[in-house]
């Protein structure tokens, strides 16, 4: 026993002083026989252990129990530390009686720096894993989770949790084709899913998928196979986004690029139409001046011409009103703005329509006390006022019609009312737009196109247009035009 | 109405009534006018001089020669190239398009018909 050389074996008295020594001892500890026999083992402990009394705590838990071991610091003669793995037994002579104690050390410094080594790469590798983990459960924006072979869910993050609605608890252990439409169940799209990823290695999808609650969603999924190291299939990793509003907003860019194609489309249809219509009308209006000329005495074939000649001047109208929203779709409305009154200007329609103001039963009153000096447009100002009033007359059902005209707050303003039904609040807004449908089969006839060609003249004078519903009954239009002008104010 | 030999105005235009429309209506005011169906057609019947016009109401959009080509066809030929025109077209662009081949009147469809004899006089040239 003497010549082993890995191991210190001594013994101690009952005092833990030092009997036997043997090459081992030698070789880890550094002391000699001669030097240590007889001394006390608390040489071996570190100054702390030795204050804190371990050195004689540890012989007593000995004696008490028969045995002892631990792992610990121990301190060679040079002073330097190892880590020692130390048993101690007590002896006992031949009649049982107990002498003293016998140690075995062990020096395991090598093997502890190897094992602290590994484990500390162990806690590196857990704490990353885990710092993963948390990263992965903490991402928001993306379902991430793992799959078994068989599409059984075994991981859940936050993000899964927020986009599908399922908490981990719920759909851990649940085959994912609840994520599915019945449709691609039926079809078989999830074991298809799972084969193409495992012999691609890879599948990206996007297409609808089901929440907990049923509703679908636009999803871009990315489906990964995980393999061990020898190439056995250990599941899935499977990464999913919410496309859903990007989707919605790819459609509705489609949606108006059509829209906008459409109504071009339309304006196109509607220039070419309108010109196609002037050249027949021309014919028809040629010859229905000749045919007056040659009338002669015949009353009923009078009033029949007149007729006639009365319903083209109206589709005459009407096309140079389809023409003029043709040009204003075109281009812009260009102004030649001159020094003119306002009110004088309305006074001057409302005279020119007296005949269709007489004949609709309507009164008209003129409001205009005093001149609105101005630099506008006056044919296109005249227009606008045209409009209105025959708006107000067509729509007035006989009623009251008043024109005001008057400044107010540095703009120059035209009011109308009339006594008619008013306009449905939902169309108030819209009544200026082109063509809009809801009322589409009167537009041709005047209201929309008129209100239309007004909206841009106003416009173009940049002034505003407004309709509204008067709290009596009846509608108000009102016309804001600016006082000053590039010319300055006049 | 003109109380000698009545001027003759050729009209030249592809829609048949529209053609025939202009010329009943000429008819009706006193004048004297042809109709050709397209510019070629009514460069073919100004190289009779019998029948050479005072003035020539042109469409502008016609097959086989339009309106633009005969009239720039008419200002190479020293004998019609003062013969007045007075374009007609649907489209608002033909203002522009008038002057800049020198045609001094310009009607856009559906013509007034009285602007149109007003027109015509003012343009017509006197026969020498």
């Amino acid at each position: 026993m003497g010549g082993i050389r890995d191991y210190a074996i001594f013994s101690l008295d009952r005092e833990g002083r030092i009997e036997t020594w043997n090459v081992g001892a030698e070789l880890i500890h550094g002391y000699s026989a001669s030097e240590i026999i007889g001394r006390s083992n608390s040489l071996f402990f570190t100054p702390e252990e030795v204050a804190a009394g371990h050195p004689h705590a540890l012989l007593g838990r000995a004696a008490a129990q028969g045995r002892v071991d631990e792992e610990g610091w121990r301190v060679r003669k040079d002073g330097s530390r190892f880590w020692a793995d130390v048993v101690i037994t007590t002896l006992e002579d031949s009649q049982g009686q107990w002498i003293g104690f016998a140690e075995v050390t062990r020096d395991l410094t090598q093997r502890r720096t190897v094992d602290v080594a590994r484990r500390k790469r162990q806690e590196d590798l857990l704490r990353s894993e885990e710092r993963f983990r948390l990263l992965v459960e903490a991402v928001q924006d993306y379902a991430i989770f793992m799959l078994d072979p068989d599409g059984i869910v075994s991981t859940w993050n936050s993000g899964a949790e927020r986009i599908k609605g399922y908490t981990a608890a719920e759909i851990i252990g649940k085959h994912f084709s609840l994520f599915r439409t019945e449709e691609d169940v039926r079809a078989g799209a999830c074991d298809r899913e799972l084969a193409m990823a495992a012999s691609d290695g890879k599948l990206e999808d996007e297409g609808w998928r089901v929440r907990k609650d049923r509703s679908t969603f636009w999803a871009n999924v990315v489906l990964t196979a995980i393999r061990s190291s020898s190439g056995d299939l250990l599941g899935f990793a499977k990464i999913t986004r919410d496309l859903t509003e990007r989707r919605l907003l790819d459609e509705e860019r489609l949606r108006r690029a059509r829209a906008e194609e459409a109504v071009r489309l339309r304006d196109e249809f509607l220039s070419i139409a309108s010109h196609e219509l002037r050249t027949p009308i021309t014919s028809l209006q040629l010859d229905l001046f000749g045919m007056q000329r040659e009338l002669g005495d015949s009353p009923t074939l009078g009033k029949k011409l007149a007729r006639a000649t009365r319903n083209v001047d109206r589709l005459t109208a009407l096309i140079e009103s389809l023409l003029n929203v043709s040009r204003l779709v075109h281009g812009k409305v260009e102004l030649k703005p001159e020094a003119m009154d306002l009110s004088q200007a309305v006074a001057q329609v409302v005279d020119s329509m007296r005949s269709q103001v007489v004949k609709s039963g309507c009164e008209v009153a003129l409001d205009a006390p005093e001149s609105i000096l101005g630099v506008w447009d006056r044919l296109r100002i005249e227009q606008v006022v045209m409009n209105l009033l025959s708006n107000a007359i067509k729509y007035g059902a006989g009623g009251a019609v008043k024109l005001s005209v008057f400044k107010s707050e540095g703009q120059a303003t035209l009011v109308v009312e009339d006594s008619g039904p008013g306009v449905p609040e939902p169309d108030l807004e819209r009544i200026f737009e082109r063509f809009e449908r809801a009322a589409s089969a009167r537009h041709f006839g005047g209201l929309g196109l008129g209100l239309y060609v007004s909206h841009e003249i106003v416009n173009a004078h940049e002034g505003t247009i407004a309709a509204g519903n008067r709290a009596g009954g009846g509608a108000f239009f009102t016309v804001r035009l600016p006082l000053k002008t590039a010319l300055g104010e006049v | 109405m003109p109380d000698r030999m009545p001027d003759r105005i050729l009209v030249v235009d592809d829609d048949e009534d529209i053609r025939e429309s202009l010329i009943a209506y000429l008819e009706d005011n006193g004048y004297r006018p042809i109709g050709a169906v397209n510019g070629r057609h009514a460069l073919d019947l100004l190289s009779d001089p019998d029948l050479r016009p005072s003035l020539i109401v042109l469409d502008l959009m016609m097959p086989v020669m339009d309106g633009r080509a005969f009239r720039e066809a008419q200002l190479q030929s020293p004998l019609l190239s003062n013969i007045p025109v007075i374009l007609i077209s649907a489209y608002d662009s033909a203002v522009g398009l008038a002057k800049s081949l020198g045609i001094g009147a310009c009607l856009l469809k559906p013509i007034d018909p009285d602007l149109f004899l007003r027109f015509i006089k003012e343009q017509r040239r006197v026969p020498s």
